[in-house]
């Protein structure tokens, strides 16, 4: 994109803070009652960093993560991208969301050059790409089936094409693996680590497995309930290339169980950093039902 | 094996009530001795048929251009109607309680009145069964366009579609299943606007002949002039579904 490559000259510091959330908040109008979905969220993704948003369910990462796409306006805060206030979608950006959302109609070639028919660009320019993200995810000869000849799997890789067909700057993901089986999952999560390898974007990905987060950020953010906001920020200390083999180390277990006790007790106290500001409000957390 | 033996259930059932119905009809009317002109046979009806079958094919051409007309007026205005009302709150609200009341009145006593705007010719007819037939297709297509897959509209903004994009390359697609189950209904709804116009502009065509050959009592002719209605109409369902199946198997593949 034109303008993050000229505000990229301007502020090298960009690349510090690709993604910039300050002071984020969702306050949810519900009858005369108001629903707080995010309270002051705050944090920094650099350009080409893989972030994990990890939470229970109904604490608010997927609004947040919206926000960062554009699809859901903060009640206030700011949320910039590439070093300007995201005000809408923008072209930099793929999304996957938690369902595949193929049009039933269209092949699986078509359903990955949507993005590009939308744009009203020729179709030349992206069929070949288009070609290549479907090799790469493992579907080739599978172009000309339709949506409901796949499996759920398959699906959800068709829709991982289309996110990247652009080649965007960023790739946000809405708990994209969520509805898979197991196994599925861990082909999935192989599958995005592959991708990872050849084209290191920057990437925001919401989950509430704390394993997958583990397996695939290179930092975690945690995000609680009560108070709907991100209490803890862990670095994961794997390397890339990786591979499914760091499930087995004894660091990814630790990892884990330090992941899982922050959820459950709703703090992030040990990993958080001087200067963070409050985000822990006292007598607030804890007692999740 | 027990699907093929459902399918030929399915075709015959229907067969052999029909043949039933007619066996049954030809036997009572016989040794009951009712009076021909009350209710004729069904024998009597197939040889009325016969004979007056150039004349009858002659005004179920009439007819069944008028009702292509209409309906395809209905398909056009039905939606067109759907897209305003689901494109913007403001208009449906306009338009919307405006379209129910008119589907309250009952539509045949309108009919008089288009005779008084539009004459006595085609266009009334015509103007009339679209009114008759337009609702069915208004009303399934408006919701399916509003009630669009919530994901699939998230999708399209997110890829910066503009409104008309999203309406033409989702919303329209998504739709098409409810636009023809409308369509359907309506296109029966037309072919009746058009004879109960023929009843009162009484010039030509099976609504026409129906009133003719009643008011000369050969109740045989009226019985064979509605079964070449009942074909028409057939025909012209039959035709919508065909289309609707074409469109079915693109949607799905």
């Amino acid at each position: 994109m034109d303008t993050i490559a000229t505000n990229l000259a301007e502020a090298p510091d960009i690349d510090r803070g690709f993604i910039r959330v300050r002071n984020a908040r969702k306050i949810y109008a519900a009858g005369d009652k108001s629903v707080e979905a995010l309270s002051e969220v705050n944090f920094d993704v650099a350009r080409g960093e893989f972030v994990a948003i990890l939470g229970p369910s109904g604490c608010g990462k997927s609004t947040l993560l919206m926000m960062c796409a554009g699809l859901e306006e903060a009640t206030s805060g700011t949320v910039e991208v590439a070093g300007s206030t995201v005000t809408g979608p923008h072209p930099s950006i793929g999304i996957m969301f938690q369902d595949p959302t193929l049009l039933p109609w269209k092949t699986v070639l078509q359903n990955v050059m949507f993005p590009a028919h939308i744009l009203g660009q020729p179709d030349s320019e992206y069929r070949d790409r288009a070609h290549k993200l479907i090799d790469m995810v493992g579907l080739h000869g599978f172009e000309t089936k339709r949506p409901h000849e796949l499996s759920g799997g398959m699906r959800q890789r068709v829709a991982i094409c289309r996110a990247l067909l652009k080649d965007p700057d960023i790739l946000l993901m809405d708990e994209p693996f969520s509805a898979l089986d197991a196994i599925t999952r861990d082909e999935m999560n192989e599958v995005l680590l592959d991708i990872w390898h050849s084209y290191a974007k920057t990437a925001l990905f919401v989950t509430h497995s704390i394993r997958e987060a583990v397996l695939l950020a290179d930092r975690v953010l945690v995000m609680t309930r009560r108070p709907a906001t991100v209490v803890a920020d862990i670095r994961v200390p794997f390397g890339r290339p990786r591979d499914m083999s760091v499930i087995e180390t004894p660091e990814f277990a630790k990892l884990c169980a330090q992941l899982r006790g922050m959820i459950e007790h709703g703090t992030g106290k040990s990993a958080r950093r001087p200067g963070d500001g409050p985000v822990l409000q006292p007598g607030r957390h804890g007692g999740e039902e | 094996m027990t699907s093929r033996f459902e399918r030929l259930l399915s075709i015959a059932l229907p067969a052999a009530t029909a043949i039933a119905v007619t066996v049954t009809w030809q036997v009572a009317v016989t040794l009951a001795d009712i009076r021909e002109i009350l209710l004729p046979t069904p024998l009597a009806i197939a040889g009325s048929l016969g004979r007056n079958l150039p004349s009858f094919l002659q005004q179920a051409l009439i007819t069944g251009r008028e009702a292509l007309a209409a309906f395809t007026l209905a398909v056009v205005a039905g939606f067109a109607g759907a897209a305003l009302i689901s494109s913007s709150r403001i208009l449906r609200e306009i338009l919307y309680p405006a379209i129910v009341a008119l589907q309250l009145i009952p539509k045949v006593a309108l009919a008089p009145l288009f005779i008084v705007f539009l004459g006595i010719d085609a266009e009334a007819r015509i103007t009339f069964a679209a009114l008759l037939s337009f609702f069915p297709i208004l009303i399934s297509t408006a919701i399916a366009l509003h009630n669009t897959d919530f994901a699939a509209v998230r999708l399209c903004r997110s890829l910066g579609a503009s409104g008309w994009q999203t309406f033409w390359s989702v919303r329209v697609p998504f739709a098409l299943p409810a636009f023809f189950t409308g369509a359907r209904i309506s296109s029966t709804m037309a072919v009746t606007g058009v004879v109960i116009a023929e009843f009162i502009t009484s010039r030509e065509g099976l609504g026409f002949a129906i009133l003719d050959e009643g008011s000369h009592s050969r109740t045989d002719a009226v019985f064979a002039a509605i079964t070449v209605l009942c074909v028409l109409g057939l025909a012209l369902y039959g035709a919508v579904k065909g289309l609707e199946m074409i469109s079915v198997r693109w949607y799905r593949g």
